[in-house]
């Protein structure tokens, strides 16, 4: 990273590139959006194709309840990494876990626990005010590229890494049991394993773009990008190739751009709109295509 | 060759409904069943419970010659998602390889399975979007995609729902040459006149196994009407006794 960094610098000194990238953490941040992007983009095909799309929603706003707890329990308030990862998991397992075994539609139900997860999280943070600044929560819900460490980077390459070799695996089998799970039970395949391994991806890449995008906007960038290749192409392939595209594409110009127009709004919030403006363009293409 | 199937006292209830009761009947490998009955009989759960889908009381016992082979379905009916690009060719190649969609660059398993969507008459639509497709169409890629292994064991429910007339002379055809390769087929059918024409064993099932046999025996003219009546007016248990006096007249 300290390579990378040093030329980015010496090519904003020789006018290669703009001056933001003569800052390390400017570096940092595109490092991350560059690992996250793909994924997210990648995912999220999968997220509308299972229609769980209210689900990752559900996730990322959970992780209000995490960093509460996390930090409730010691942990540093910037990077309140274990009590997120371990609140997020539990509740998208649990979630997962009571949907096989109830009559109440799955919406109404994703609805009760991102309801409950919000409540618990609302109240936990009046204890956290006492504790910590609370303005510094705002840089874990909704992303701020100053706070992106080595570290970071390190947890995000590791996580991207897994869910890359994981998805290369299981890709197809994820999708046929979710789109026909009885064909995909009769070829044998544990279609339980392969819904609970896809939502374990989902909360780890949540809490993997955390520190970039921001824990409430996450569940967006999973979503918004894969809506907008959707509308966009003719087969399963392109469609996650585009969407990753998108993804990364938004990730990327979300962070420079406040960066170059000296704008004071979080990464998450300047990603999401990038991306939204994406989606706002293919949508109009349709329309006036008429191919809607 | 297929296996041959035996059901021991298979039951199955949702809840307070009984949906089969008692079912006991052996399946004789490498031949044709059609199980036939009216709407709500247990036909769909009966072959849910062979393929292991639905949980069942009894035994059912899939008796394998060599090693277990390749078993092949087609559901009832499939939802796809108009507005999902999942193409025809994509669904395919979902269920033919590991290789995930967005990196499958090997040549070999489109042709494959472009082969087998020529086989059903789908190679041309192998680009369009399955929740662009008809009925029928869907059930032929279907169809295709329950062949794509060479199945010893092939389960087919209502298999020509929606089908034109060509495709459910080429579904006969086909299913007429499995036979001869002496898979075991276990197909729901509701088509009477169809079936006829099938060289089958049919087995009719309303909650209870009313009678198996010889199509040309079980389904004559005179019985139709008495072995489809939709409604079960009297509980499970006395229809038992009903069909033990049918079987006996047969």
């Amino acid at each position: 990273m300290d390579t990378l960094r040093l030329l980015a610098s010496q090519g904003a000194e020789a006018g290669w590139l703009s001056e933001s990238f003569s800052y390390a953490f400017m570096v940092n941040a595109l490092v991350a959006a560059l690992l996250v992007g793909p994924l997210l983009g990648g995912l999220g095909t999968l997220v509308i194709a299972k229609r769980l799309a209210f689900f990752s929603e559900a996730v990322g706003h959970a992780a209000l309840t995490g960093i509460a707890i996390g930090v409730l329990l010691g942990e540093p308030p910037e990077n309140p990494i274990i009590g997120l990862f371990c609140f997020c998991m539990i509740f998208a397992l649990l979630l997962h876990f009571v949907r096989n075994r109830t009559a109440v539609p799955y919406d109404t139900l994703v609805g009760v626990f991102l309801a409950v997860a919000l409540a618990g999280g609302a109240a936990l943070l009046m204890y956290v005010a006492r504790k910590i600044n609370i303005h510094m929560l705002e840089n874990v819900l909704f992303g701020s590229i100053l706070t992106i460490t080595d570290f970071d980077l390190l947890v995000l390459g590791v996580s991207c890494l897994l869910i890359i070799v994981g998805l290369m695996f299981t890709f197809n089998r994820i999708l046929l049991a979710s789109i026909s799970p009885d064909i995909a039970k009769v070829r044998g395949y544990n279609t339980h394993f392969y819904d609970y391994l896809f939502v374990m991806m989902i909360t780890l890449v949540t809490i993997a773009a955390v520190k970039i995008v921001g824990a409430v906007l996450v569940g967006a960038l999973l979503l918004i990008p894969g809506a907008t290749a959707r509308l966009m192409t003719k087969s399963m392939g392109s469609f996650v190739l585009l969407s990753s595209l998108l993804a990364t594409l938004s990730c990327l110009i979300g962070t420079l751009l406040p960066m170059e127009l000296k704008l004071p709004i979080p990464s998450g919030a300047s990603i999401i709109l990038v991306a939204a403006s994406f989606f706002l363009i293919a949508t109009l293409y349709r329309i006036i295509g008429g191919r809607s | 060759m297929g296996p041959s199937i035996s059901l021991n006292d298979v039951g199955l209830r949702y809840e307070n409904n009984i949906v089969l009761q008692d079912i006991s009947v052996s399946l004789d490998a490498g031949k044709c069943h059609v199980i036939m009955g009216p709407n709500g009989g247990g036909k769909t759960s009966l072959l849910r419970s062979i393929l292991g889908l639905t949980p069942f009381k009894g035994e059912i016992n899939v008796n394998w010659t060599d090693s277990k082979g390749k078993i092949g379905y087609v559901p009832q009916k499939a939802t796809f998602e108009p507005s999902l690009p999942l193409t025809v060719l994509d669904f395919i190649l979902l269920n033919q390889s590991r290789s995930p969609l967005f990196f499958n660059f090997n040549k070999k398993h489109k042709v494959k399975a472009l082969a087998q969507l020529a086989r059903l008459g789908m190679a041309d639509r192998a680009m369009f979007r399955m929740g662009q497709l008809s009925g029928g169409e869907q059930q032929r890629v279907l169809f295709a995609q329950a062949l794509l292994d060479n199945p010893d064991l092939l389960i087919l429910d209502e298999p020509t729902n929606g089908m034109d007339d060509q495709g459910v002379r080429y579904f006969e055809s086909l299913i007429s040459d499995l036979v001869k390769e002496q898979k075991t087929i276990l197909v729901v059918h509701h088509d009477i006149s169809a079936v006829r024409r099938l060289e089958a064993t049919v087995h009719v099932v309303n909650g209870v196994l009313i009678e198996s046999g010889d199509a040309s025996e079980v389904l004559q003219t005179n019985k139709i009407e008495q072995l489809f009546n939709h409604y079960r007016s009297t509980p499970v248990a006395d229809v038992v006794n009903d069909s033990t006096v049918n079987s006996e007249v047969a």
